[in-house]
């Protein structure tokens, strides 16, 4: 497999309890090209991340003293939204569900194909690249429709009631790919396929949930609906300007 | 659970249909009986009017006494007995306890056989649950090492590696392998154990040769660890107990104490027996990690693993310490744990009962 980035390689910390297993993933990560930390211990992996900077945390769910949920949730609560690829021992869809509850990008149920883990480690680094880079200019980083003011580097907001909103990451993707293109039909699919990746959720209903929660931070009449359209059976329109 | 909710819903609708039926029947009887008494005091005062009726036609008082026996006859008057009416109403009372007695006898007794059944069904759902919870837990703790192998398969499929990569590569795999080996080993046991279905036998088992035999099989592994093992058993000690399950124990405490051992770089297993009021003790004292000694209890529970060194190669079940609480408890004997805290050594005390003189 050829490297994924060319300039400065992204640092994955591998947060797995297991020795066997965390070298076989930091030998391949780092023959991917990347930087690999390793810590097997879920509470001391919550410092480091309190302190040091990573592009992606591959988290093993079971771990000593703090499991890989509540590491995932402590750092979403307070504001971290560093990438989280969930690696775990149970694989059934309502363990699936957790992990992404919990704020996880990914989740990999073990054991698992290394070709799969590869990609989707890239898949969610070039997700979040996608989503810096295109943040990183000062046109993309500010979003303005209808009284609302979105800042999508420091993952906040302020609605049109003045209210600040702290958004989720997966909130801020959805919001930047339907800012994209104002005016424009955005499928269902294609959300979920530039938010989260081809298969980790069981169903669409999910965007649905999150265009729902988009509606009552930025829309007046969450039940009218100006900015947030819902083109039934194929998906959302944006508009800026808002329906009049 | 479903079967216990069924269950559940079942025995209420019964119950109350057992109480109104119940409550209906008391209530018939009753009224049964207040019919009953009327019919009683009718024909009663038919019995009066009839024995007046023979008195005013002339028949003497003896004859119609005779005849009416229950009739007070005085002065040519035929009047009902005051007698009558309590005793009516005695038996009315009567037979109105008893019914209600009767009554209560039934539902006293079906409320016991609903709380024997909901006992046993109760306790038949908590063993399924557990053995759900068992059989997750064993799924669970073979997909690490499968999904460690998958991924050392993978990579010298996927890559080109040195000679020396492969190497280690390799042993990593034998090493997973040898994990799940021993983590099947130790699951056919437990079940076993769990389900009652060891038959331990009970004979004299000389306990020095039982200690030098697993001593023996760990030597090398030892040896590797910079662990030494140092033994006192005095000769002819003899334990009343099964001669495998002993080996048993004793190994799996001696695989613990490795286990603590290892992560410091090396230390020492001390195993040392004694005589104490008619049984045999075997320690097992290590100078290894230790543990808490507000964690004793969970030390036995099946899968408990106490936190372990990330960087230490051992991978425990969290069935060893189980196997031997369990076949100790089989054997009529003892297990019991104690550490000074984390980073302090632990040591594990084994007691049998011992073999009896004319078992020698």
């Amino acid at each position: 497999m050829n490297a994924p980035l060319p300039h400065t390689p992204p640092t994955v910390l591998v947060v797995e309890d297991d020795p066997h297993l965390a070298a076989g993933l930091a030998e391949n990560l780092r023959a991917e090209g990347y930087r690999v930390e390793h810590i097997g211990d879920g509470r001391a992996a919550l410092e480091w991340l309190r302190k040091e900077h990573c592009e992606l945390v591959v988290l093993d769910v079971m771990l000593p003293n703090m499991d890989g949920l509540t590491v995932c949730r402590t750092l979403r609560a307070e504001g971290n939204n560093t990438p989280v690829l969930f690696l775990t021992a149970r694989g059934d869809p309502q363990d699936r569900i957790h992990g992404l509850e919990a704020g996880g990008d990914d989740y990999l149920a073990k054991p698992f194909h290394l070709h799969e883990f590869l990609l989707r480690v890239r898949a969610i680094l070039r997700r979040w690249e996608w989503y810096q880079t295109s943040s990183a200019s000062p046109a993309g980083a500010v979003l303005r429709f209808g009284g609302n003011e979105v800042d999508f580097r420091a993952f906040k907001a302020r609605s049109f009631n003045g209210v600040t909103q702290d958004l989720t990451e997966k909130e801020a993707m959805i919001l930047k790919v339907l800012a994209e293109k104002p005016g424009e039909i955005v499928s269902r699919e294609d959300l979920l396929e530039r938010v989260w990746g081809y298969d980790v959720f069981p169903s669409t209903r999910t965007v649905d949930n999150f265009i729902l929660r988009l509606r009552k931070r930025f829309e007046r009449d969450p039940a009218q609906p100006k900015h947030f359209l819902t083109v039934w059976g194929v998906g959302y329109r944006f508009l800026l300007e808002g329906e009049p | 659970m479903k079967t216990t909710r069924v269950f559940q819903l079942t025995a209420l609708v019964l119950v109350v249909l057992s109480v109104v039926q119940v409550g209906w029947w008391v209530y018939d009887q009753h009224g049964d009986a207040l019919r009953k008494a009327q019919l009683q005091r009718d024909f009663y005062a038919q019995e009066v009017m009839a024995a007046q009726a023979l008195l005013d036609a002339g028949t003497p008082e003896e004859r119609v006494h005779e005849m009416l026996p229950r009739v007070i006859i005085s002065e040519g008057r035929a009047t009902a007995s005051p007698d009558f009416e309590r005793q009516i109403e005695r038996q009315q009372y009567k037979e109105i306890n008893q019914y209600v007695w009767e009554s209560a006898f039934f539902l006293l007794a079906l409320g016991a056989c609903m709380a024997v059944i909901a006992r046993a069904l109760r306790a038949e759902a908590r063993v399924l649950q557990e053995q759900d919870h068992f059989l997750a837990l064993v799924s669970h703790q073979f997909k690490t090492p499968l999904a460690s192998l998958q991924l050392s398969l993978e990579t010298l499929s996927m890559r080109s590696l040195s000679p020396p990569e492969q190497r280690s590569l390799i042993d990593r795999m034998l090493a997973d392998l040898a994990r799940m080996e021993a983590l099947v080993t130790r699951i056919l046991d437990s079940v076993r154990l769990e389900r009652g279905r060891v038959d331990l036998k009970r004979e004299a088992v000389e306990l020095s040769s039982a200690v030098a035999r697993v001593v023996g099989q760990f030597e090398e592994r030892a040896r590797k660890e910079h662990i030494t093992f140092s033994t006192d058993v005095p000769r002819g000690l003899e334990v009343f107990a099964d001669p495998l399950a002993v080996d048993v124990v004793i190994r799996n405490l001696v695989e613990n104490a490795l286990a603590a051992v290892a992560p410091l770089g090396g230390g020492t297993i001390t195993l040392a027996a004694r005589r104490l009021n008619g049984e045999i003790e075997l320690s097992v004292r290590d100078t290894g990690v230790g543990f808490r000694p507000d964690d004793t209890a969970q030390l036995f529970r099946k899968f408990s693993r106490l936190k372990r060194d990330s960087s230490s190669a051992y991978y425990g079940t969290g069935l060893g310490l189980f196997i031997v609480r369990r076949m100790m408890q089989l054997a009529g004997g003892r297990v019991s744990a104690h550490s000074d805290g984390e980073g302090r050594g632990a040591q594990f005390v084994l007691a049998w009962p011992m073999a009896p003189v004319e078992s020698r």
